[in-house]
């Protein structure tokens, strides 16, 4: 009785939870994903994620030894972080990744900005996407279990082939570490039960995604279509761990929901319209950037100034326009002046480029076809490249596709050469496009890529002349790739070091070129 | 009508400590001191002076104005002194000292009890007033006041408050158990002055013998019906009633009355009833004492004006073995820590809740930065946004506080700063913030006369 009591302000009770326990809850509903990935990857994936976790604690505790910062790395925000980084990379990248990617997202994105509560973006999809960026090509490896690489299930939906939706949704496909559907979406209803993630976030994601890819995704609402990009490219994982990210989603369930539907929608659409499978991770983190705005404007009115009915002195009820919230109608307005705005400039320009892309490709016809001073159409064999319909051509030449074929005549109106355009879908990061220079007796001028973005130092470096220039001035039926390199026969390209996917690509759309010419314009002007 | 309110928070209840212990009443032995103001609104006047010999309910301080209450002596024995003293809160506060002569000789027979049916709608406003009532919820406001609304026929609902949500506190369960009919009969003679209004008596249903004795005594009263609502802090707050019982949300600027509810608290009905039949002033209510670091926690009728370490002693003091941390004057939730036991019982006190431990050092040292996770917005009953709101009001943005995230209509209950997990003082910043608002607005209220 004669101690001092203890005075504070109330409430005298707190909840038992704390920080440490939610991010230790996050953590173990992770586990699932992660011991399916383990499992299904091997070896090489528990240590990425064993390296991202502890690469993720160390940086935070050494950044707070240095800044004589109170010990926040125990607060297990950094283990969150780490383990999920770790799930959303490629159980075949080496080491220094996932570390490289844990010390990105808690230095730069987390701790230079002020530590937990104050990054502006969710730092393990913030290294994933410098990741990406910075190193494309080991990102984008993807070893399948029997050790053969091949492409993503994301990779395949993006070029229309069919995927196996059991496989992805069990994460047995190729993928992430953390691909197992079944197993984040366990962990994720686990955290949304316990009230930890908002489901006004998961859900409107996605809601908003699946009918955004329903309605812009050209297949319509066809159930096999839907559920595949659902269960691929991180949609679940992004729903459930990457959006619901406390510091960078919104506040209220009004911005929440705003927030999530933003996600979905441009998820879909970058899936659609971008070139990158991934796309998904870069609407999150454009919709992190829009949170602050959110947390500024969309501010929901307490429920005693929502509620006003029943009662005389309680205002009348608003006419319909009033009683939309004015952020509403701003973002609206905003939205559609930008959108007039992009549509005006598009329209502006379109002819320009259009043009431009003529002179381009009018440009790289000339290349392959130097003797040439204009070039024609032929009736016949434009008819011949319209029968084609857009469809791939032939059976042995991948997914190329035949676009044109023009005639190069000199000034005395002789055959110098013909120009015929070839798209593959086969380059590692979307469409290539070239022309195919071929002089009338059969052997090849030299090529020029009119499309072409592949990663660089590596799939684009088959724009070098080292690598077209082995085309140019050969007469052969076909070219074979050849990847040891050191090619002393005509029909041989070496492969450029370690782009066998875009070498591979590029030789087959121009023996598309080669037969097209053989077999339609030999075969019809003889 | 729904059970519950939107948001809310499950702290635990600690009630078993003193639920089923049965109210017995406590008559002090030492002296008795009557700070002037109990209630909200104008402090009471004095009326006696040093060296007057006073009777148990009779009047020693008058209303100042018609928001202020009476405040009536609770012992009998001479007037020591009229002097600054210190109350619960650890400020000093002009109050009325009695030397209690221990023989609690009543001022007039408050045990002859008038027959309702002679008791007009005037005379119950009036002994309700002379009476000093005030809301024994913890708020304290004089009842006469909320009686008097402008239009009474517009009144639908009179809320009986026996949903008792503070954790710890047990003295309203214990009451309802005991009088039951005497607060039915308390709500029926409110109900007279609103000609179209409906009783509803709210208790949470973890109180399963009060709604049963409350049941039993309102069966067969056509305008009294029980609700048990879901059990959930702040149940018991009036808005939170008022949002379950008449689906109704109203700004803070707004009373009750504005939507057509008046809210009182059981243990206040009870008090009506005594004063409007017996004519009996408020000298005495229910308190829980109650705690971890209490030897024997329960309930008591207590006097105004005793002091909480006597009420101790006689209740056994601390616990052997226990520390007391931490005193509070009511319940965790809402409850004012006391500097010192040595203050007096007021009106409106329902508890003194003794902890061994005090969450709030617990959580002083697991504070971490905010996490943005919004479990303030979802626990806040009133939707508002605790997080931006603290944001601006840590950053002095107390324009955007005030207009943009309405953060004057938080209503202090606390449920975001219990639910916090990075152990933000949420609450008290809002309290600062709103006294700086409230500061600034008086300022310029005098500028400008």
């Amino acid at each position: 009785m004669n101690t001092a009591l203890n005075l504070s302000s109330s409430p005298h009770a707190r909840d038992k939870w704390t920080t440490e326990f939610i991010m230790r809850v996050v953590a173990l509903s992770l586990m699932p994903a992660t011991l399916v990935g383990i499992f299904v990857n091997g070896v090489h994936a528990f240590l990425i994620v064993l390296c991202a976790v502890v690469a993720a604690v160390a940086s935070e505790f050494v950044f707070d030894k240095i800044c004589h910062k109170p010990d926040t790395w125990k607060d297990g925000s950094a283990v969150v972080t780490g383990l999920m980084l770790a799930l959303s990379l490629s159980p075949s990248v080496p080491l220094s990744i996932p570390i490289i990617g844990s010390v990105f997202a808690i230095i730069v994105v987390k701790c230079c900005f002020g530590g937990l509560g104050k990054n502006f973006l969710n730092p393990a999809l913030a290294a994933r996407c410098f990741l990406l960026i910075s190193f494309g090509s080991a990102m984008s490896t993807y070893q399948i279990v029997d050790g053969v690489s091949g492409a993503t299930p994301m990779a395949l939906l993006k070029a229309g082939e069919a995927v196996d939706i059991t496989k992805m949704f069990l994460g047995t496909a190729n993928g992430v570490i953390g691909g197992s559907v079944l197993a984040l979406l366990v962990g994720g209803l686990v955290l949304w039960a316990m009230d930890i993630i908002h489901g006004q976030i998961c859900f409107s994601v996605l809601i908003a995604f699946t009918v955004s890819m329903g309605l812009f995704g050209g297949q319509g609402f066809k159930p096999g279509f839907l559920l595949a990009h659902l269960c691929g490219g991180g949609v679940v994982m992004g729903a459930f761990y990457m959006a619901t990210d406390y510091v960078t989603s919104p506040v209220g369930r009004l911005g929440q929901t705003v927030y999530g539907v933003l996600i979905g929608v441009l998820g879909a659409l970058f899936r659609i319209k971008g070139g990158a499978a991934d796309s998904f991770s870069y609407s999150v983190i454009s919709a992190n950037l829009f949170t602050p705005l959110i947390d500024t404007y969309v501010i929901p009115k307490p429920l005693a100034f929502r509620r006003f009915r029943q009662h005389s002195w309680q205002e009348a009820k608003k006419p319909l326009l009033e009683r939309i919230p004015r952020p509403v109608i701003v973002l609206t307005v905003i939205t559609l002046i930008a959108g007039l705005a992009l549509s005006g400039v598009y329209s502006m320009t379109k002819d320009t480029i259009e043009d431009q892309k003529r002179a381009a490709s009018a440009a790289s016809y000339q290349v392959v076809v130097p003797e040439a001073d204009h070039f024609d159409v032929d009736a016949a064999l434009d008819e011949a490249v319209a029968a084609l319909d857009g469809n791939v051509y032939g059976t042995s030449f991948g997914r190329a596709t035949i676009n044109e074929v023009f005639v190069g005549k000199t000034a005395g109106d002789e055959v110098a050469g013909y120009v015929v355009s070839v798209t593959t879908a086969d380059g590692f990061d979307g469409n290539i496009t070239l022309a195919v220079g071929i002089a009338p007796d059969g052997a090849v001028n030299g090529i020029s890529f009119t499309e072409l973005h592949e990663t660089p130092g590596m799939g684009m470096r088959v724009d070098e002349d080292a690598f077209k220039g082995q085309f140019a001035g050969k007469n052969v039926p076909a070219f074979v790739l050849n990847k040891a390199g050191g090619s002393t026969e005509d029909n041989q390209i070496d492969t450029v070091s370690g782009a066998s996917t875009t070498s591979g690509a590029v030789v087959n759309a121009v023996n598309a070129a080669l037969d097209f010419f053989h077999t339609t314009v030999k075969g019809g002007s003889d | 009508m729904k059970d519950t309110f939107r948001g809310g928070v499950h702290p635990a209840g600690h009630k078993e400590l003193s639920r089923d212990v049965p109210l017995r009443e406590f008559l002090p032995a030492g002296e008795m001191v009557f700070p002037l103001s109990q209630h909200i609104g104008k402090p009471a006047r004095p009326i006696v002076k040093k060296g007057d010999a006073v009777l148990v309910g009779q009047r020693i301080a008058e209303a100042d104005g018609f928001v202020s209450a009476h405040i009536a002596s609770s012992c009998s024995g001479t007037v020591k002194a009229v002097e600054k003293r210190r109350v619960l809160g650890g400020g000093m506060m002009e109050c009325i000292v009695i030397d209690n002569d221990g023989q609690f000789t009543p001022a007039a027979d408050y045990s002859r009890r008038e027959d309702p049916d002679a008791v007009t709608n005037d005379d119950i406003l009036r002994r309700v007033q002379e009476a000093g009532v005030v809301g024994l919820g913890g708020a304290g406001f004089p009842t006469h006041v909320k009686l008097k609304p402008r239009d009474p026929a517009a009144i639908r609902y009179v809320i009986a408050n026996g949903a008792e949500c503070e954790p710890y506190l047990t003295g309203n369960d214990q009451l309802m158990r005991t009088k039951a009919p005497e607060i039915v009969e308390g709500l029926e003679l409110v109900l007279r002055l609103f000609p179209n209004a409906e009783g509803v008596i709210a208790i949470e249903d973890n109180k399963p013998e009060a709604i049963a004795a409350m049941q039993g005594a309102a069966s067969g009263k056509a305008r009294v019906s029980v609700r048990a609502m879901k059990t959930k802090y702040p149940q018991g707050g009036e808005r939170s009633l008022i949002q379950a019982i008449a689906g109704v949300d109203f700004p803070v600027a707004k009373l009750p009355a504005d939507v057509g509810c008046i809210v009182d608290n059981v243990g206040t009905l009870y008090a009506v009833q005594r004063a409007a039949l017996y004519n009996e002033p408020l000298y005495s209510q229910c308190l829980t004492l109650t705690g971890e670091a209490a030897a024997n926690p329960g309930n008591f009728i207590v006097r105004v004006g005793t002091s909480f370490s006597e009420l101790l002693e006689h209740a056994g003091g601390i616990k052997a073995g226990a520390t007391l941390k931490k005193a509070l004057a009511g319940g965790p939730m809402m409850g004012i820590a006391l500097t010192s036991l040595d203050v007096p019982i007021q009106k409106q006190n329902n508890g003194l809740t003794l902890l061994a431990e005090d969450p709030n050092e617990l959580a002083e040292r697991q504070m971490t930065a905010c996490l943005h996770c919004g479990r303030c917005a979802t626990v806040c009953p009133m939707g508002l946004l605790p997080q931006l709101m603290a944001d601006a009001a840590v950053l002095g943005d107390l324009a955007r506080y005030e207009k943009k995230l309405y953060g004057l209509e938080c209503i202090q209950c606390g449920s975001c700063t219990y639910i916090c997990p990075a152990k933000r003082p949420l609450m008290q910043t809002f309290k600062q913030a709103k006294s700086e608002i409230l500061a600034r607005k008086r300022a310029e209220g005098g500028a400008n006369k």
